[in-house]
């Protein structure tokens, strides 16, 4: 009979990682270097991977081993932002960097793919646990799960999963094409679409404040909650991405996944468990009771926007339709703002105001959840500060907390209120280093934990509200440019809100 | 030289802090002081301790547990004496506006004072938090006095390896554990990593299977580290012991060697762990890992300990095993 390991002491020690080998399809691109790799080193450096772990780059481009781990290096250099590079540690995770190379839709490349695996299993004892990852243009996926089942790698003699980068589709019909091709190789459970969002600590921490906390859950609801703000803003433009950006805009870029993925964390009801698929359960019920609007309501709750040429700081600022590949009529949303209303006891008439959007004021993603006023105003400055809504901020970036706005009397005679915030700091409160959210979601992966990925069901209850607003807009021409770079975004989002008594924040 | 000490007036001069602090914050509305508070930290120090170097350790702690920090200096026999001042302990984080501070009181105290300690130290304890007591005097530690001290912690850390006789310290911390305190030592802590790493290596499931084979262990040392050395040693020998594998196991001191230097080997398996300045090499069989393993700073050590504020079956455990082995003829 297998004996446990005796050695291990949950108390003290990290989560078990097993031995298993990463292959990852699009080494050579921008996302391999950027992320993949110095999150890879990172746990290597804090001694996160099991000693045989090995990695697998796979493209195109002809190179060697050798080569491949002198380019990892450069990138593991360039890009850790707060990882020491240390040549030895190096040496050692370098030594499980492997590579080869191959078209897609060859199947020679999965001969050698499979050749590989079978070396470092024996090599590197990885026991024959293998971790795919697409990090290909999204077009390909198909394909290489295809290939990968047809060389017979999707099974083997350890557990074989599949990740994969979004966008997952362009549309509901897209999707569900996308994931009844992945499950021809690949169990559900063993794909993990990954939404880096979901990674970073402060949802995971949305989690934590919401269900280790009694004082919170008994006013998350209708009765005490007026309306709830997301916002992920960008500072920058499209930066070289304009051609993406034109086919894919910010809707679907940024609301259909991560923001409807936090909206999601923020207002689903308690899971039985933190196993991964009772949080997933409630997270996809959640999604699936959002409203999917008709056309003449997206008309009235939902508003994209463009960014036109300004002066940011004494310096000219190119409009979207500006940018190097955009075309100069392009009707593409750089901003989007909709007003989603969730279906359900707990959240009906509540709304939940989602704004993305690029060149905005600053960077910054937080989710602001306005509380009803005091049932009766006993104090007299009804229009003062003294009025002020009370409010809970999550803040995801760039200074992760959660603050509590209230108010409280100003020192001294009369009875004058003001605001107040309660501030909790989770980089000043934990002065650990936190692990980026590849770190987070590659470790996740690698131990079979897929709470923080995105199930089919979820993605597809995404695109079942998202793809209504887009086929709107697809169909409509707007007058774009609609909002100024540097500013929060068009005047119609701002209308759009005050039609219900609301303001936007200004985070 | 005689003096007293009013916890009401501690407390009327943190009030003050607060407000003063307040008032020198910068203008912007969202700028200013944040007090932050998880416990009650109570230091026991000599006088001759390093000042600087344990405002050092305190400030590095607080980042991760901001606490109320009482700082009690002992100044030893004499006239009895007893002070206090109270100041705070501000930093603030890298690219925010608002600055962080926890409260520090610094008390100071003749051996003659120390009856008087517990009526100081309990109005000063932050209500509602764990009061966690780090003894940094081997010397208070033997004294009927401490007695009543370590009655008010929740948790009590020391660090064995700061002991002249760290063999000998380690039957009278079991005997603590038995008693019912809740103890931590910073000999422990510190092989956290260490322990993590060999657990690493038996989550493979092939060296899993190998691991009956293992009929050895040996632990070597060099001279600060033998608690930690008989830690080890006891540790891996209990391990493989419920799990049904018997094994040999050596602790011995090995003058030029690393500071820590472990072997479990048998018929076919060997898995070897050894410190090489700030990283931690591991073999097993022909396979070779390292890893980074910088030696971890007091401030480090004592974080891991302040998180755990329960009892920890796995260091009860080897602490009551390494007393026995390190002293086969006692009970």
């Amino acid at each position: 009979m297998p004996i446990e390991n005796p050695f291990q002491d949950p108390l003290r020690f990290e989560r078990r990682v097993p031995e298993c080998a990463i292959a990852i399809f699009g080494a050579h691109g921008d996302l391999t270097s950027r992320k993949l790799m110095p999150a890879l080193y990172r746990l290597a450096y804090d001694r996160r991977l099991s000693a045989g772990f090995a990695v697998i780059g796979i493209s195109r481009t002809a190179m060697s081993d050798d080569q491949f781990r002198e380019k990892m290096q450069e990138s593991v250099k360039q890009f850790s932002e707060d990882t020491t590079f240390d040549a030895d540690v190096w040496k050692a995770f370098a030594s499980g960097l492997f590579y080869v190379a191959g078209d897609i839709g060859d199947a020679a490349l999965y001969r050698n793919i499979g050749a590989k695996l079978a070396e470092v299993e024996q090599a590197r004892h990885t026991g024959g646990n293998v971790l795919f990852y697409l990090s290909t243009q999204p077009s390909q996926y198909a394909a290489a799960s295809q290939g990968l089942g047809a060389a017979g790698l999707g099974k083997g003699n350890g557990w074989r999963r599949l990740v994969v980068e979004k966008p997952f589709g362009h549309d509901l019909a897209s999707a569900r094409e996308l994931s009844s091709r992945l499950h021809e190789v690949f169990q559900e459970s063993d794909v993990y679409r990954i939404d880096h969002y979901l990674g970073k600590e402060t949802v995971q921490n949305i989690l934590a404040f919401r269900f280790g906390n009694g004082i919170f859950e008994p006013l998350w609801n209708r009765r005490y909650v007026n309306h709830v703000q997301i916002t992920g803003a960008e500072s920058i433009g499209v930066e070289g991405r304009g051609a993406y950006y034109q086919e894919t805009g910010a809707l679907a870029d940024m609301i259909q996944n991560h923001l409807l993925q936090v909206m999601a964390t923020i207002a689903m009801e308690p899971s039985a468990s933190f196993h991964a698929n009772s949080v997933r359960d409630e997270r996809s019920k959640l999604l699936r009771s959002i409203h999917a609007m008709t056309p003449d309501e997206i008309r009235q709750n939902a508003v994209p926007g463009q960014y036109g040429p300004a002066k940011i700081g004494g310096e000219d600022v190119p409009g979207f339709r500006q940018e190097k590949g955009v075309d100069p009529q392009s009707q593409a949303n750089t901003y989007a703002a909709v007003a989603f209303s969730v279906e359900n006891w707990r959240w009906a008439g509540v709304p939940f105001y989602l704004r993305t959007g690029k060149r905005l004021p600053k960077r910054v993603t937080e989710i602001a959840i306005q509380f009803n006023p005091a049932p009766l105003a006993i104090f007299e400055d009804e229009d003062g500060p003294g009025s002020a809504p009370n409010l809970l901020i999550v803040r995801i970036q760039p200074e992760e907390g959660i603050s509590l706005k209230f108010l409280s009397k100003r020192p001294g005679e009369g009875m004058t209120l003001r605001p107040v915030s309660m501030d909790f700091n989770y980089g000043s409160s934990f002065g650990e280093r936190s692990p980026s959210a590849y770190e987070t979601l590659l470790l996740d992966a690698v131990i079979g934990d897929p709470t923080l990925y995105t199930r089919q069901d979820m993605v597809e209850a995404s695109w079942a509200v998202v793809e209504p607003i887009q086929n709107v807009w697809r169909e409509t021409k707007f007058d774009f440019p609609n909002y100024a770079a540097g500013t929060w975004g068009p005047a119609a989002a701002d209308e759009m809100l005050a039609r219900r008594g609301h303001v936007w924040r200004k985070p | 030289m005689g003096g007293t000490v009013a916890p009401e007036k501690i407390l009327r001069e943190l009030s003050d802090l607060w407000v003063s602090l307040g008032r020198e914050a910068p203008a912007p509305a969202d700028a200013g002081v944040l007090r932050a508070c998880s416990m009650t930290f109570v230091v026991l120090a000599e006088e001759s301790d390093d000042v600087q170097s344990l405002g050092e350790t305190i400030a590095a702690l607080m980042p991760a547990h901001p606490a109320r920090a009482l700082v009690v200096r002992l100044r030893g026999a004499g006239e009895r004496a007893l002070s206090e001042r109270v100041y705070a302990q501000c930093w603030m984080p890298f690219g925010q506006r608002k600055q962080i501070c926890c409260e520090q009181i610094e008390i100071t105290a003749s051996d003659s004072a120390l009856a008087d300690l517990p009526s100081i130290v309990l109005p000063l304890a932050v209500p509602d938090f764990p009061l966690i007591l780090w003894c940094r005097s081997a010397r208070l530690w033997g004294l009927p006095e401490f007695r009543p001290i370590e009655a008010m912690a929740h948790k009590v850390v020391v660090d064995s390896a700061a002991f002249a006789d760290q063999k000998a310290v380690l039957p009278r911390m079991a005997e603590a554990v038995t008693r019912g305190v809740l103890l931590g030592d910073l000999s422990w802590t510190r092989l956290t990593r260490w322990r993590e790493m060999l657990a690493q290596v038996f989550e493979n499931r092939q060296y899993l299977a190998q691991l009956p084979r293992v009929s050895r262990v040996y632990v070597e040392f060099a001279e600060p580290f033998e608690a930690l050395a008989w830690y080890m040693g006891a540790w891996i020998a209990d391990s493989l012991a419920d799990v049904g594998v018997p094994a040999e196991l050596t602790v011995a001191p090995e003058a030029d060697g690393p500071s820590l230097r472990v072997t479990l080997s048998g018929e076919g398996i060997q898995v070897e762990l050894a410190r090489q300045e700030e990283r931690l090499t591991i073999v097993v069989n022909a396979l070779s890992h390292c890893t980074n393993l910088p030696r971890p700073a007091e401030h480090l050590l004592l974080r891991e300990e302040a998180g755990i504020v329960r009892h920890d079956p796995v260091f009860e455990k080897a602490l009551a095993s390494a007393a026995r082995l390190a002293y086969p003829g006692d009970k």
